[in-house]
């Protein structure tokens, strides 16, 4: 059996279709829309499995194709004539193509892995799980297309159930609104795009997918291996029952995917020594980038009364909506991955931190603007506001003023009304022009 | 070579014939191509002769277990074969190379007549061994590791020849095996049918009556999916006249037997 297997994994499409989804997947991965998984290894197996809408289409086409070769090379009549069923004759190329597809995907998520491997740190078991359902799908997709391309095996097939399959992706989340549940149990893709730095899936997720696709590959094992129109019959169960079971496992609520978080990859990470600064475990491998810069800001901030003494990693999420404690020692920066899975705005960290000490808790009805903090942020600095990768001109031309304004009051003026700049955004009572001398 | 023989093969057989056949009547579509034919074979090459339609073919496939018979009775092995029978002991027993040799083109040789003994369920230990005698004694140790699709006519029809012969078959039935081989291969072909035919009972159906004079120590002739004819080469030749058609005593003789059979049933 095993040297069969060998044979067959040599000789049959398997190799053929590793690689295709091999260079699909890799291209897919880094070309389609720039890289977005360069925070770690859950956004990277979460981006692989969205790139499923075109492997999982691919995988049912070449076990279609495969399905073809018994047919086209009309060996029915010799292996009608002898003793080995027909149902372990089915099992070397079963097992090629599964292994061909497993292959292919690993090897694609080995490819996003080498990109990221020096850059990502925390690693969940989840991901191991994510992954390993998108293998899955794959294994399902090449059996069924082995089933299908049997029962019909024609040239055209092939290409036919890979357009189909693609269009089964697209249609599902439409078809199944407005229970957005039901799309997550029959659909591997859904919910995957875009990742944030602390997404997750939750296990009952997974488990009902797992569920709905080893139901779905036994069917197609049924009707590729069996021989007789009862069994062929047969095979409606297992998709029913698996159908049945994924659907009870499934969370009915909406969105379940993207309002995960996983709170051990928004847990804080600090630095041993102080100032400490912190970020999410997520972010664990950029503490090292945002450390020096942070403490830099801290350092200009020292000469407000009631200084901040930490920075920590904004974790807010917005849904669920989940805020970090406001503290008056703590200063929230946010922090993110570049696509090369360093630090983003590497040269914004220090100015950030500065005006992020006049920030205003979320969801504050009168807090302080955008263009007051960094006006009041350059100003301690010393240096006139600059657009930083995400401020919009009008913003920075605003603060530029006010940062002119500040400069030619007295020192010690500017400072009071910098400080009460401060105490009533961490109040939510900044009033109209906080910095031209306002209502303290 | 050494082959080891295992218990099963020198057990005393204990039927009479490899294949016997009593009134068997084998369906084409829905023509009975095969209608009341009695047969026996034992160890030995039977040639099987019939002008095109007469039956030879579908003869071949019901006793490949390929098709099932449509009435009468068919042992093969000593096992009865109908419809409810299970057969794949009588397969295990089975060498087959159909008219139409279908095989997986992107294999090798060797890896396609292994994949035959393995459907054939043959002994693991014994595969290797089985697979290189068997390209061996067809002559394509040279083409052994050559992709099936890169083989010309005749070598495919040699690789046919050893994944049947692969499973060492009581039972060989090949299905015009000439067809494609050149005059050389042909000789060496003969030489293999008559080393075959020792310990096993072969069934060779073909066109070319010299062939079955030089080779096969048993002549059977149907038409119109019945008996006409049983015997040695030597009881075919001795059936022709000056004044049948045929350039040889062989082919005189066939002319001959043919020309009566249908004088008897146009009666």
């Amino acid at each position: 059996m095993s040297r069969i297997l060998g044979i067959e994994l040599r000789r049959s499409a398997a190799l053929g279709t590793a690689l295709a989804l091999l260079v699909v997947g890799v291209v897919l991965l880094f070309f389609a829309e720039g890289i977005s998984f360069a925070t770690g290894w859950m956004q990277l197996a979460m981006t692989q499995r969205l790139y499923l809408a075109v492997l999982w289409p691919l995988a049912l086409a070449a076990g279609a194709w495969q399905a073809r070769r018994e047919h086209r090379s009309n060996v029915a009549e010799l292996f009608a004539s002898t003793p080995r069923p027909r149902s372990h004759r089915t099992m070397p190329t079963l097992g090629a193509m599964a292994v061909a597809v497993v292959f292919g995907y690993l090897l694609v998520g080995l490819a996003g892995g080498l990109w990221i491997i020096d850059t990502a740190r925390y690693l969940p078991m989840s991901v191991f799980v994510v992954v390993a359902v998108g293998a899955l799908s794959l294994v399902a997709a090449a059996w069924l297309g082995l089933a299908i391309g049997r029962l019909l095996p024609s040239l055209v097939t092939a290409p036919a159930l890979g357009v189909a399959g693609l269009g089964l992706l697209l249609v599902i989340p439409g078809a199944t609104r407005p229970r957005g549940w039901l799309a997550l149990v029959f659909s591997p893709i859904y919910e995957m795009n875009m990742p944030d730095a602390y997404a997750t899936v939750p296990a009952q997720v997974s488990l009902a997918q797992a569920l709905w696709l080893a139901a779905l590959a036994v069917t197609a094992v049924i009707l590729y291996a069996s021989s007789g129109w009862r069994l062929r019959v047969a095979a409606v169960l297992p998709v029913v029952v698996g159908a049945a079971l994924a659907i009870m496992v499934m969370p009915h609520q909406e969105r379940v995917v993207n309002s995960a978080i996983d709170p051990v990859a928004r847990e804080l990470v600090c630095t041993e020594d102080e100032p400490r600064v912190c970020v999410s475990r997520v972010h664990g491998q950029l503490l090292p980038e945002v450390t020096p810069q942070a403490r830099e800001g801290l350092a200009v901030l020292a000469k407000l009364p009631g200084a901040p003494t930490q920075v920590h990693e904004d974790t807010t999420t917005y849904s669920p909506e989940v805020t970090p404690p406001q503290r008056d020692d703590v200063v929230l920066l946010r922090v993110e991955a570049g696509s090369d899975g360093h630090l983003k705005d590497r040269a914004d960290v220090k100015a950030a931190v500065v005006s992020g000490a006049c920030a205003s808790p979320a969801g504050c009805e009168k807090a302080a603007g955008l263009a007051e903090r960094l006006a009041a942020g350059y100003w301690l600095m010393g240096r006139e506001p600059v657009a930083g990768e995400t401020s919009e001109p009008t913003i920075i031309a605003e603060a530029t003023e006010l940062w002119r304004s500040l400069r030619q009051l007295p020192a010690g003026e500017a400072t009071a009304r910098v400080v009460a700049l401060r105490r009533t955004a961490g109040t939510c009572s900044v009033d109209e022009g906080p910095l031209s001398g306002g209502k303290r | 070579m050494m082959r080891t023989v295992n218990a099963a093969e020198t057990a005393p057989t204990t039927y009479p014939w490899a294949v016997h056949a009593e009134g068997l009547r084998v369906r084409a579509g829905r023509h009975l191509a095969v209608n009341g034919l009695d047969l026996a074979l034992g160890t030995g090459v039977h040639g099987l002769l019939g002008p095109n339609g007469a039956g030879k073919t579908t003869l071949m496939r019901a006793l490949a277990t390929v098709v099932k018979p449509a009435g009468g009775r068919l042992t093969i092995l000593g096992e009865s074969v109908d419809g409810r029978a299970d057969l794949r002991r009588v397969r295990r027993g089975l060498g087959y190379l159909p008219q139409q040799f279908g095989f997986y083109p992107r294999f090798t040789v060797r890896e396609f007549v292994e994949y035959m003994a393995w459907l054939k369920e043959m002994p693991k230990a014994a595969v290797a061994g089985a697979v290189q005698r068997a390209i061996d004694r067809v002559g394509l140790t040279a083409k052994a590791d050559a992709r099936m699709k890169t083989l010309s006519g005749g070598m495919l029809r040699r690789a046919g020849i050893a994944q049947a012969v692969v499973n060492d078959p009581r039972v060989l039935l090949l299905d015009e095996p000439t067809v494609g081989l050149d005059p050389e291969q042909r000789l060496d072909f003969r030489e293999l049918l008559r080393d075959l035919g020792v310990d096993s009972s072969v069934l060779v159906s073909t066109h070319l009556v010299e062939d079955v004079v030089a080779a096969c120590t048993d002549v059977i002739m149907i038409n119109e999916g019945r008996l006409v004819h049983q015997g040695t080469p030597e009881t075919l030749v001795a059936q022709g006249g000056q004044g049948d058609a045929g350039d040889s005593p062989a082919e005189r003789g066939y002319s001959a037997l043919l020309r009566r059979h249908r004088a008897e049933a146009g009666r």
